[in-house]
């Protein structure tokens, strides 16, 4: 496969074969391999020296089910720490269609404010991948929902699309990379860690891919792929929460709200409570309820990308039945609901799609307007207040960029203490005082806070923590190492995160990913080689976070949530320094 | 005998047994029982066949997953809020780690290893 390098300092490139190192690399691997081997550890993540790495996922391309995964990583302006942020979406089928390992983005412009896009195309004659650079000017200052028509109807209804929004233009530590969803929709996201600005640092405002003409993807043993991909959608098939009309893909991730909730691990009102009495009014359950009411019939949820079977994205439709927006996940629900005292869905639905429009991540978004509200910015609970924040935001006054600058920053500039944040990534909307083990993670990643970072299959499984008590610290420590590592394998191969739901439980479903794996690449890997292949990713991580000041010393939650008992439990995070210093101290 | 009120809240279809004034997507009952009955009274008080029922928590406490309810007999109190899902709904491991449940399905859950089936 092509290893493709755009230096956008004078807009050229060069197409070589990959090293023989990435040939069982994919997505994340592959992003913090490049990451950790050639960006200098003490670089500013918006300057020359950054290279933001896209990678799709070993799988991405082929019939595996829910494989449609892109990497993007880099240095990242939000935690100054490597960062890998994840997407679906048919533009990490089309570069890995392209036959494209990496495409790494180095260097920046002289001019300042000139942007460009990459056309991104099969050469026949030369039997590579080939880009052409265009002018992109006519792009700038705009809602992503009004440039995306106009790329489309550049380029052809065919072509997949990688962009940033105003955020990234403005510079924000809160900016993502935007990708086109299964219709053409501005809504799919790289959300996290500000990777929209690193992209634009570089003068790069769209990648625009067509594979038309471009071979079929060679399988190393097709059979053996065939059966574990046939495993794999079985299990997918047969498992509640991921079969068709299952939980995923009627309720949506959304299902989460009312549970965290009774469980008291919905963080309300920027972390001040773990329950919020207008919980079961935003729910999945009440976003099914709503959507079939608007739409007089059922409606069930749709895949972010091609080849998802699980499909559990959703479209809030408005009181009239038209769209809204697609989609109200559960960790957009609650960072601009739950989390700011927001209980109506019209109002969450309209500023998910103002952070589609500008090119926010919502997370980070809705707990910067939680910690304003704190500041007494605006009160919680007022909804229109926090929509014209989001649009603040995406104007650029004064305000909003200072919210720009996300979570930590806005706690800084106001002078507030209850800052939910983790290597200056605010947290996901569970509650570590609540869910210890989530804590753990949160507290330990490489990411900053991260919710995806611990994905996992069970414990049993991994056949990890068997002789530790997992309900003691060092046992957590223990099964929350074993989780990140196997999130950097599935992270790397490609499979969305939700998979894990299913090879959870069945257990040929996880050694159908193992041999979808082998069939394609002709490897031997084992279900035992899972987590040592993701650690060695997350060794990289490690290492490129130290050099870059991040140490062992910011493995913590940060202090209010040591002090503060949470209601409705009244329980304060008290996982000993040493259990979330052995995390990796042992890896 | 002493009457005891608990908070009730079902979520999903579970809602249809909450009552005429229920919305679709959960219901919120404040239902009033005998003193000392237990999650298994509570449930033929309102109809709901415990089969339909899936994730349920006791006072914030995980009490029951899909397939395992070793809180039948947990016996309740005044003021209780009880929980209850449809058998959609989903937790997973890693979300779940190191919240509390009660001793009931703890002690379950350690008897079956920490694996957990969704069926
Ligand atoms: S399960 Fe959801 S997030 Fe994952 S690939 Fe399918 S639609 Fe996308």
């Amino acid at each position: 496969m092509w290893l493709i390098r755009i230096n956008m300092a004078d807009r050229s490139y060069t197409v070589e074969k990959a090293p023989a190192a990435f040939e069982t690399l994919g997505g994340r691997g592959v992003t913090s391999t490049i990451v950790h081997d050639e960006v200098p550890p003490l670089s500013h993540p918006l300057g020359p020296s950054n290279k933001l790495v896209f990678s799709p996922g070993l799988l991405t391309g082929t019939a595996a089910p829910s494989s449609a995964r892109i990497s993007a990583g880099a240095k990242s302006p939000l935690t100054g720490g490597i960062k890998e942020s994840n997407a679906g979406t048919a533009w990490a089928q089309h570069l890995a269609n392209l036959g494209i390992k990496a495409l790494v983005v180095e260097g920046q412009p002289e001019e300042k404010g000139a942007y460009w896009m990459a056309h991104l195309t099969w050469d026949d004659q030369e039997e590579r991948p080939s880009i052409e650079f265009l002018p992109a000017d006519d792009y700038l200052g705009q809602s992503l929902f009004d440039v995306f028509p106009k790329l489309y109807e550049r380029f052809g209804e065919r072509v997949t699309i990688a962009g940033v929004g105003v955020s990234g233009e403005y510079g924000y530590a809160n900016s993502g990379i935007v990708y086109n969803d299964n219709n053409q929709r501005p809504n799919r996201y790289s959300g996290r860690g500000g990777m929209g600005a690193v992209m634009a640092s570089k003068g790069l405002k769209f990648i625009v891919a067509d594979p038309s003409g471009a071979p079929r993807r060679e399988v190393a043993d097709r059979e053996l792929f065939n059966q574990g991909r046939r495993k794999m959608r079985e299990a997918l098939q047969e498992h509640a929460i991921t079969q068709p009309k299952g939980g995923l893909n009627m309720y949506g991730t959304a299902v989460l709200i009312n549970i965290l909730n009774e469980a008291g691990g919905l963080p309300t009102r920027n972390f001040s409570s773990g329950r919020f009495e207008g919980a079961a009014k935003i729910a999945g359950e009440a976003i099914f309820e709503g959507i079939k009411d608007r739409a007089g019939e059922e409606v069930f949820n749709h895949g972010c990308s091609p080849g998802c079977i699980i499909q559990c994205s959703n479209t809030w439709l408005r009181p009239d039945g038209t769209e809204h927006v697609s989609c109200i996940e559960y960790e957009s629900d609650w960072a601009l609901g739950a989390n700011c005292g927001i209980d109506s869905l019209d109002d969450i639905a309209e500023m998910v799609r103002l952070c589609n429009a500008y090119g926010f991540d919502t997370i980070e978004t809705g707990t910067t307007i939680g910690v304003a509200m704190e500041a007494g910015v605006i009160p919680f609970g007022d909804g229109q207040g926090a929509i014209n924040l989001v649009e603040e935001m995406g104007k650029g006054t004064p305000l909003g960029r200072i919210l720009g600058g996300g979570t930590e920053f806005t706690g800084r500039a106001y002078g507030v203490t209850r800052v939910p944040t983790v290597k200056g990534q605010s947290m996901p909307a569970y509650e570590p005082r609540a869910v210890k083990g989530i804590g753990i993670t949160y507290a330990t990643s490489t990411m900053g806070a991260d919710h995806t970072a611990g994905y996992t299959i069970g414990p049993e499984i991994l056949a990890v923590g068997g002789d530790e008590d997992p309900l003691d610290p060092e046992g957590k420590a223990a099964l929350s190492r074993a989780f990140q590592a196997t999130t950097a394998f599935i992270d790397s191969i490609g499979h969305c995160l939700f998979i894990a739901f299913a090879i959870l439980d069945i257990e040929s479903g996880y050694e159908g990913m193992v041999e979808e794996c082998n069939g394609l690449l002709g490897t031997d890997w084992t279900t035992d080689d899972v987590v040592p292949m993701g650690t060695e990713v997350l060794k990289k991580e490690r290492a490129f976070n130290e050099a870059a000041g991040i140490g062992p010393a910011q493995d913590r939650v940060p202090e209010f949530m040591t002090r503060e008992p949470l209601p409705p439990h009244n329980q304060v995070f008290d996982v000993p320094d040493e259990a979330l210093d052995s995390v990796y101290g042992e890896l | 005998m002493a009457e005891i009120t608990v908070d009730v809240w079902l979520y999903g279809a579970l809602a249809r047994y909450g009552g005429p004034d229920a919305s679709k997507s959960f219901a919120n009952l404040a239902v009033s029982v005998p003193e000392g009955t237990t999650l298994r009274g509570l449930l033929e008080q309102i109809s709901l066949p415990t089969s339909e029922r899936g994730i349920t928590f006791i006072d914030g406490q995980l009490s029951a997953m899909p397939g395992l309810q070793p809180d039948l007999d947990h016996t309740l109190q005044d003021g209780m809020r009880i929980g209850m899902f449809d058998r959609k709904s989903m937790w997973p491991f890693q979300y779940r780690h190191g919240a509390s449940m009660v001793p009931e399905l703890a002690q379950a859950l350690d008897e079956r290893g920490l694996h957990h089936t969704y069926e």
